[in-house]
Formats: structure tokens, C-alpha cells, sequence
């Protein structure tokens, strides 16, 4: 029997008649789910992310318990700052990622579609909006997102603004560097510096911020000499750990458990064997419950996820001296932001450093900024002779990630990886 | 000539410089080269721009960061086309005097790279250093474009709509000029007037440069702030933060229209946002379409533009009196007097002739063959023996469905919409929710009190959630149509089908088969995907009991308790479910008669 599955039909039959009920129901399911990841994880997963897994699900199980303490953001947004105003930051794209878990994705869009969403719309935004719309998650106190990279932000969160009375705040992040632009943001970022301290009651503070981006730093030394040694040594995980990896390299960043955790992945790795596995690059999201992509990648030790351009979307160090020019660089010169060029170089860069077998690009359903580029990308792979796997689904909808069709592509794929290192 | 997509392209300051500016609207039937170049999930309209490339003669063009779809365009095209002149503007979304500013300096320097970018064409081209030829002024001395979209139609239908969403396909507004529909307003993409939205720095720039004195003709620095200014203080577009405006603007048209033509684009979501919103809050009728703008969209949504008109015009209290009033003059007129409907369906082709009182002498479904106009004559024939009659005796004619407008007798044609509305309530006057099955598509249909059309919602082109689709599934499980439906009342155990894509559901029912899982349970896994659609489809339009089901997929018993226990209410269901739709047809034969 699936428990999860179970679980959120128990929550499904009871989203329509008892939405109260079935909002409990989901944050005792989150508890529960935390409890087993602190005490009940798998042989196979290493330490750390067993540190990571029950820190990530308890963060947001205890937000959505005390939602006055909590905002909803992009996985894109300055958390560093809402951090120093003691707000636990939840993004839609890790909530919709749990609710999948919970099998309730296809009862979610549904309802988000029968509110008028359109039917080719990405399953992150739609999924949030309709597990908010259908009163399964708690209102935040407030929600920052960024305008970058995707068109569904400014969207959603006006949509949340307008429905639940939840005051959102959106950051223009412009497409090109310059000093300009810079200063824009900048500007940007001193006004939701009055608009957190107006909300929190909290005064800012500036000393606490740039302990947090040197915390940043020191995370993200340890996860470059992480990746490094990667290269050489087998170090299991799933596609699921690899999503969640997003809270370290992304939601919860400068946080001290963040620090903590990098440390140990960067030591632990020391302990495991060096091995000749196939290691891949992936390109945008992991649909982490898909069945031919779960019995290869999870643990498996002939072919590994090694590399998510998601965790490497900006690995310069950030200034702590100029805390939100650093931050408003951070979020210009992302990878993702600006020209694909950007992009394509950053990902040959990963190519050129970390030397992986393959390169494979999920091209999740509704993501027009990276469905977009791949035959851009694919161009350029081939001029650097990785293979390259493009794949079409839906990273959270089961009904839009056919299996028969992606096993055919991955084994193919894995053939084509194999004649390779003959 | 430069293309362009937005309606924040600084247009003028271009042709300032003796730029040809042409507002891209492509017309494509397919998408080849956007699904090589790029991915088939973009934008349909970027797609159709792609194809359109090589169409028109194009040197260029202009785009700004307005959407995802749009940005990839640019890099795509930037790295595939080099001989084209690109510019992409960083369009801010938020407004101040600050972005204002940012912007101005792009513009600048677009405007610059296309000067510089121009010179080197015509040297290259013509080796002579000649200056690139400016075009003729327009009749009215003015650089502003005017467009077609805006233009006010003639009212002669008297009804009058806000059109809306994302840019909308010369068809939406070709038809809407057809059925007579005034469009007061337009707030799709780039509909609104540009020579109204500048019209102070239409003075300011005065009209295009003289061929002779070109190269110093670049407005100058106060009157391009203004510019830019105005060009980012339009009624903003979706993108923009501050999108709220666009309510005022519409509050203020609130009762100068009888409803709203909303559209989007398939692959552009940001208008659907919008459409959510002013679905669940205005007062007034929408019609919401979406196309992927080809040419091959109109047949999609003739059928929803005209029920949407019959239904506004329907909507005029004044007409339904004077209805009334010659309803009773007329009925000493009619004495043994026979109409027939016909409905002509993808599946089946239904006839229904009704005597003067409305009362049904004959009623046939036959199965549509490979013509409409064939099936049509087929079920005619069969209708009249029935009812013992010759086709002179038929005082009038009027045909529905799909294929109403090849019906080659019907005197007249009105679209299953109406048609079901007013067959539902003839069996049951307190329907007020209408949920239709059909071979090929299904729809959802609310009545208000009156028994008139007050919303109506109609699937996506695809055969998700039909007969079809039933058909399909009846097939790989080795069943007759017929036999499906009994079959899954006797299931005993839950089996998911979780896709909705009859060719992935059809390879997923072939895997249970494999799994050694019950036919039984299969059917029922399959109908209660059916009901997962409906029940969308129903909550859209907003579910008012009693709801009645047509169509043929009504006679599946197992469909029907799918659905009933998704939507928590029994349905009411007529002894022929088929033949609503042209119940409904005969019915408005009737009415025509008899206001004669």
C-alpha cells in the first residue's frame, strides 16, 4: 500500500466538504513526514541529507502551523532579507512540490483551473493557487517574489494579493546588467526594507544581514569543493534530495543550519568511495516521483544525478561590505536571467568544470523560459561532444509525465552514455 | 521594414529615423519552424512570428522582454538569424520617473543601432552609400499608425462588447463585424489606438523626416522623455506590476457594454489571470475564447462567438416582450403546422420535427457519415417517415451543431448552445445547468431563471473528456460502446487513469490490461476521468442544480454515476439524451414561425 497516496486521498475526499479539516490533515501529514525523515530515513541516505530532508519539511510544517511568522516567496526572492526579519520563507515551488507528494496535484490544478487558469500554465503556480484558493494552506503574512526568469510570478502573487489580502511585494529585476539597473534594484530592495520593517513591527538590521551573506559564502565554498570532489567519489542520493537541495542552495541560504549542512556534506563525501558511475548534469526540475527516472537515479550506482544547474545559478561571493548591491547582483546576473547566451555559457562553464557523462534538460510543461532555448542549448553540447537528453513532462503532474514515452528516451539515453565511455 | 509585438515599441522614434514599422500579425497554418527552432509549448503567437519571418520582408525586428516566450524568440532568432536586425528593449515593470528614464536611454540606443545598423545595410546593398528612403507621410500628416482593430463597427446588431485579453486573431474581430457587434474598446495586446494613446507627442515630433535631412532628425532629448513616458504610462499590460488600472478602464466602460469578448492565446497564460478574475467578479456576460491564432482557428470559434451573440441579444428585456406580444397574435395563424430541428454532430446527425403545440411527432439519431449535407438529407428522410409527412408539409427548418452550416434545406441556423438551452428546459423547465457530451467535444452550459443563456463553457480542441474518447477506451478494452458502461457498475476495486490524452490514457489502459486488471475496473477508472473533466468544466460555468445531461454519452450509466457523485447531486437525464440539441432547433423553428 501507498501511505502517501492514502494519505491524500483521506485529504482529497475531504477538500471540497471539511477544508479545515483537510488543512490539518496536510500539516499533520508534513509533521509526520519530518518525524520519519529524522527517524526513520533510509540506510541508504547519507547524513547530511538526512539533516537536510527533516530540516527542510519541519521549516515549513512549523511555518504553516504559525503562519504570522511566515512568507510566501519565489525560489528566486532575497530571502537573506526576510531571514533578518525573522520570516521563514515558503515558496510555492517547494509547497507544490509536498502536496504532490501527498498525490493531490491533479485535485489542485484542477481546482485552480476551474477558477479560469490556463490549461498550459505551469503546475508549480497552479497547484499553490489552487491549495490556497481551496483554503488547504494557511495565508502568509506577506509575499515577496521577483519578476526574473518567469512570467507566472507577477501573476500568481497579484492573484494571492487580490484573493487572500496577503500584501506582496514584486521585484523588478531588469533583463540586462548595468550600473543603472543595479541602483534600480537597489532602490527596490530599500523599499521592501520598509515594507518588511511596516509588517514585522521589526526594526532592520544591517550587521545581521551581512552575517548572513557571509554565511552564504562560507555554505556555498563548502558545495563548489562538494562538487568537486563529486567528480571522482559515489555520494547516493534521489531526485527527490536533489529538489531539496533548492532549500540550502536557495530558500534557506545564510540560515546557520544551511552552514551546518554543507559542512557536513563537504566532509562527509571524504568517506565514500571514489567510483566510475555515469554522472549527469540536469537541466530544470527533476520530476522526482517518476518511475523509469526513480529506478535509475535513486541510489543508483550506475548512473547518478551529479549536477542541477539550479544549484548553480550564481556562485559568485557576495560582497557583505555592500549586502544589497550584493543581492541585487545576485539576482541580475543569475544564469537564468537576461540572454540565453547567458545561460548556454554558464552550463558549458559546468561542462568544462565538473566533466559530467551527460547533460539531460527537463522540459517542464508550461516553462516557456527554458523549453524556449533547448535547441540552443543542444548546440552547443554537441559542439562540446556531451550527450545531450531532452526530456517533455510535467515535474509535478503525473498525468503529463507519461512513463512509457520517458523510458524509451532515458534508456536509449543511458545506451548512447554507455558506447560512450567504451 | 522592422516588425514589431508590443505596444511599448517606441514605433514613432524609429520611423523618426526612417525606420518602416509593421505590426507583426501572422497568419500561419502551421507551426514547422517554431517547434525545430524553439519547443512546441511556446506561445502561439511568437510561434506564428517565427513562420511569418520569411513570409514578410522583414529586415528586422523589434521586440522588447514583454514575456518568456518573447525573450526566447530573441535569443533564438539572435543566434539563428544574424542577418536580421534585432533589438530587444529592457521594458521595466514598474513605472516612476526613474524607469522612465532607464527606458529613454534604450530607446536611444536602439534607435541608434538601427541608424548605424541601416547605413551599413544600404552600403552593402546598394554600394552607392545611398540614404535609406524614407516612407510616404500618411493622408494625415501624422507617423502614427492607425489600427484596424479599434475601429468601431456599424451597430446594426445593437450589441456591443470590450474586447479583451491577450492579442486577439483577425478572425475574432472579422466575425464579430459579421454578426453586426460593436466592439466599444480594446484592451487586447496592441489593439488600443497608438495615434490616440500619443496623441501630445504626435505634435511633438511632427511628421516623418524628408529623405534629405534625415540623419539629424533624432527627436530631441525632452521631447523623447516625454515619450518614453507616455509609451510606459499606456493602460498597462498584464506584465506590469501595476496592472490595477486596467479595472478603472473598465469600470468606466461598465455600462456603455453588453458583455466582454475575452481571448488568449494557447501557451500564454498571463491573460488567463484576468479572465479568473473578471469571471468570478463582473456583472457582465464573458465569452472567453482561446486560439493559437492560425488560420484555421475561425471554424473553432464561430460557434462560441455566435451563441455568445444570440445570447446578449437574447438578453435585451425589450425583445423578449415583443416576442410575448406577437406570440399571441400569431398563434390563431398556426394550425397543423410541423418545424424540424436538426442537430448535425460529429457522431451523430439527430432530426426532430414538433407539431404546432410543440409536441414531438418523430424523432430520429442516426450516425454521421463521412458528409454532413449526406447525413443531414439521410436523417430528414427518416424523420418524415416517421411523422408520415412529405417535406412540403415542413413549414420551417432549422439546423445545429457542428455542422449546421452545411445543412443544405435549414432555413435558418442558430448553435447548439442556445439550442440545447432552450431543448433542456422543454424536458425539464427547472434545469438550470447543462452538461453536453458530444462525439467531439463536450460542454457546460448555465441557464439563468429565464431559462437563458448565462454562461457557457466549451472544451479545448482535443478529444479529452468526449465520446471519442469513450470510444477509444471501449475499443482497447475490447468492448462495445454499449457494453462499457453496464460493465463498470460492476467494478469492485479503484484503478486510476490518470491521463486525459485519449492516445496516452489508450497506452495507459493497454499497461492495466497488462497489469492482469479488471475490465470493470478499467471502464470505471475511465469514466471517472470523464466525470474529473466534466466536473471542471461544470464548476467554470458554475454548477446550479437541477443539472441535466445530453448527449449521447448520457446513455452511459457508469459515466453517470461518476458524475453524480463527483458533482454530489443527481442529474436529470431525458429519455433520448441525444436529441436536446435538436429539440432545441425545432423549438426555435417554432418561435420563428410564429413571430412572422
Amino acid at each position: 500500500m501507498n501511505i502517501a497516496r492514502t494519505y491524500g486521498d483521506l485529504v482529497r475526499k475531504n477538500m471540497e466538504t471539511h477544508p479545515d479539516r483537510a488543512a490539518w490533515l496536510i500539516r499533520k501529514g508534513l509533521h509526520l513526514e519530518a518525524f520519519r525523515c529524522k527517524h526513520l530515513a533510509d540506510k541508504r541516505m547519507p547524513q547530511a541529507y538526512r539533516y537536510l530532508n527533516y530540516q527542510g519539511i519541519h521549516l515549513v510544517a512549523e511555518a504553516l502551523d504559525h503562519p504570522e511568522n511566515y512568507a510566501w516567496t519565489n525560489i528566486f526572492a532575497p530571502v537573506e532579507l526576510l531571514q533578518s526579519f525573522g520570516l521563514t520563507c515558503v515558496c510555492m515551488e517547494c509547497l507544490s512540490s509536498y502536496l504532490s507528494g501527498f498525490y493531490l496535484e491533479d485535485a489542485l490544478i484542477d481546482y485552480a483551473e476551474s477558477e479560469g487558469l490556463a490549461s498550459t500554465m505551469c503546475s508549480y503556480h497552479k497547484s499553490f493557487i489552487g491549495a490556497v484558493d481551496a483554503g488547504l494552506i494557511p495565508r502568509a503574512s506577506c509575499a515577496v517574489t521577483t519578476s526574473m526568469i518567469c512570467d507566472g510570478n507577477v501573476q500568481t502573487f497579484r492573484h494571492l494579493e487580490e484573493r487572500h489580502a496577503v500584501p506582496a511585494f514584486v521585484l523588478d529585476i531588469p533583463h540586462t546588467y548595468s550600473a543603472e539597473a543595479e541602483a534600480y534594484v537597489v532602490d527596490q530592495l530599500t523599499e521592501l526594507i520598509a515594507f518588511l520593517e511596516k509588517k514585522t513591527g521589526r526594526a532592520f538590521d544591517m550587521e545581521e544581514l551581512q552575517r548572513t551573506l557571509e554565511r552564504e559564502n562560507e555554505s556555498k565554498a563548502h558545495f563548489l569543493s562538494f562538487l568537486q570532489k563529486r567528480m571522482t567519489r559515489r555520494y547516493p542520493n534521489t531526485l527527490t534530495l536533489v529538489v531539496f537541495q533548492l532549500f540550502a542552495t536557495h530558500l534557506d541560504i545564510g540560515m546557520p543550519w544551511v552552514l551546518d549542512f554543507f559542512r557536513q556534506l563537504d566532509q562527509e563525501i571524504d568517506r565514500y568511495p571514489l567510483s566510475d558511475e555515469k554522472r549527469l548534469l540536469w537541466l530544470h526540475l527533476e520530476p522526482f516521483d517518476q518511475k523509469t527516472l526513480r529506478s535509475y537515479l535513486n541510489y543508483g550506482d550506475k548512473v547518478t544525478l551529479a549536477y542541477d544547474d539550479f544549484d548553480l545559478d550564481y556562485t559568485e561571493p557576495l560582497d557583505a561590505a555592500h549586502p544589497l548591491q550584493s543581492l541585487a547582483r545576485k539576482m541580475i546576473l543569475n544564469i537564468y536571467n537576461g540572454d540565453f547566451r547567458r545561460k548556454v555559457e554558464a552550463i558549458e562553464g559546468f561542462v568544462n568544470t565538473y566533466r559530467p557523462d551527460g547533460v539531460v534538460q527537463f522540459c517542464h510543461w508550461g516553462c516557456r523560459q527554458s523549453s524556449g532555448g533547448v535547441m540552443l542549448l543542444k548546440d552547443k553540447m554537441k559542439e562540446l561532444d556531451v550527450p545531450m537528453l531532452v526530456l517533455d513532462g510535467d515535474a509535478i503532474d503525473r498525468r503529463n509525465c507519461p512513463d512509457g514515452q520517458i523510458r524509451t528516451r532515458f534508456e536509449a539515453f543511458l545506451e548512447v552514455l554507455r558506447k560512450d565511455g567504451e | 521594414m522592422l516588425g514589431y509585438l508590443c505596444k511599448y515599441t517606441p514605433v514613432e522614434a524609429l520611423e523618426a529615423v526612417g525606420a518602416e514599422m509593421r505590426l507583426i500579425e501572422p497568419s500561419v497554418t502551421n507551426f514547422d519552424q517554431a517547434d525545430t527552432l524553439m519547443h512546441p509549448n511556446m506561445c502561439s503567437y511568437v510561434k506564428g512570428v517565427l513562420e511569418e519571418l520569411d513570409k514578410n520582408e522583414l529586415e528586422g525586428l523589434v521586440l522588447t522582454t514583454c514575456c518568456d516566450s518573447v525573450r526566447r524568440l530573441y535569443d533564438v532568432l539572435k543566434e539563428r538569424r544574424p542577418d536580421l536586425f534585432l533589438y530587444m528593449l529592457d521594458l521595466p515593470r514598474r513605472v516612476n520617473a526613474f524607469t522612465e528614464g532607464m527606458y529613454k536611454k534604450d530607446i536611444e540606443r536602439c534607435v541608434k543601432a538601427y541608424a548605424e545598423w541601416n547605413e551599413g545595410m544600404v552600403l552593402r546593398s546598394t554600394g552607392t552609400g545611398g540614404r535609406f528612403s524614407v516612407p510616404a507621410e500618411r493622408g494625415d500628416g501624422s507617423p502614427f499608425q492607425q489600427n484596424e482593430g479599434t475601429v468601431l463597427r456599424s451597430a446594426a446588431s445593437g450589441v456591443r462588447v470590450g474586447l479583451m485579453g491577450a492579442r486577439c486573431p483577425a478572425a475574432v474581430r472579422a466575425l464579430l463585424a459579421e454578426k453586426g457587434v460593436r466592439v466599444v474598446f480594446d484592451l487586447t495586446c496592441t489593439g488600443q489606438d497608438r495615434g490616440e494613446v500619443f496623441a501630445e507627442q504626435a505634435k511633438v515630433f511632427g511628421p516623418g523626416p524628408k529623405q534629405e535631412e534625415d540623419t539629424g532628425s533624432r527627436p530631441d532629448d525632452a521631447a523623447l522623455s516625454g515619450y518614453a513616458s507616455a509609451l510606459l504610462n499606456q493602460i498597462p499590460c498584464l506584465r506590469m506590476v501595476r496592472a490595477t488600472d486596467r479595472e478603472r478602464y473598465l469600470e468606466g466602460f461598465m455600462s456603455e457594454i453588453d458583455g466582454i469578448v475575452y481571448h488568449t492565446v494557447k501557451f500564454c497564460d498571463m491573460y488567463s489571470f484576468e479572465y479568473a478574475k473578471l469571471h468570478r467578479e463582473s456583472r457582465l456576460p464573458i465569452l472567453k475564447l482561446e486560439t493559437d491564432l492560425t488560420a484555421q482557428c475561425e471554424g473553432q470559434i464561430r460557434t462560441r462567438i455566435e451563441a455568445f451573440v444570440e445570447s446578449l441579444e437574447q438578453g435585451r428585456a425589450e425583445m423578449r416582450q415583443k416576442e410575448t406580444k406577437q406570440k399571441a397574435e400569431q398563434e390563431s395563424v398556426l394550425r397543423s403546422t410541423y418545424v424540424m430541428g436538426v442537430d448535425s454532430g460529429s457522431t451523430s446527425t439527430n432530426a426532430v420535427i414538433l407539431d404546432q403545440d410543440a409536441k414531438i411527432v418523430a424523432a430520429v439519431v442516426i450516425r454521421t457519415g463521412a458528409k454532413t449535407s449526406e447525413s443531414a438529407e439521410k436523417a430528414m428522410e427518416t424523420a418524415l417517415r416517421e411523422a408520415g409527412l412529405q417535406k412540403e408539409g415542413l413549414s420551417r427548418i432549422v439546423s445545429t451543431g457542428y455542422g449546421r452550416v452545411s445543412n443544405p434545406y435549414a432555413d435558418k441556423d442558430v448553435t447548439e448552445i442556445s439550442c440545447h438551452a432552450k431543448g433542456a428546459r422543454y424536458f425539464d423547465t427547472q434545469v438550470r445547468t447543462i452538461l453536453d457530451i458530444g462525439g467531439q467535444d463536450s460542454k457546460a452550459i448555465r441557464l439563468d431563471a429565464n431559462g437563458e443563456v448565462a454562461d457557457f463553457v466549451m472544451n479545448d480542441k482535443c478529444a479529452a473528456g468526449t465520446g471519442r474518447f469513450l470510444e477509444a477506451m471501449a475499443r482497447t478494452l475490447e468492448l462495445d460502446i454499449s457494453e462499457l458502461g453496464p460493465e463498470s457498475l460492476r467494478s469492485t476495486e479503484m484503478v486510476r487513469i490518470s491521463s486525459m490524452c485519449t492516445v496516452f490514457a489508450e497506452s495507459e489502459v493497454i499497461s492495466l490490461i497488462a497489469q492482469n486488471k479488471e475490465k470493470a475496473d478499467i471502464a470505471r477508472g475511465v469514466h471517472e476521468a470523464i466525470a474529473g473533466k466534466s466536473w471542471s468544466l461544470l464548476r467554470r460555468v458554475g454548477i446550479e442544480p437541477h443539472v441535466m445531461m445530453t448527449g449521447g454519452v448520457a446513455r452511459n450509466p457508469g459515466v453517470v454515476k461518476a458524475i453524480e457523485e463527483k458533482i454530489a447531486q443527481k442529474l436529470v437525464i431525458c429519455e433520448q439524451p441525444d436529441i436536446v440539441g435538436a429539440v432545441g432547433a425545432a423549438l426555435y423553428a417554432l418561435e420563428s414561425l410564429q413571430k412572422q
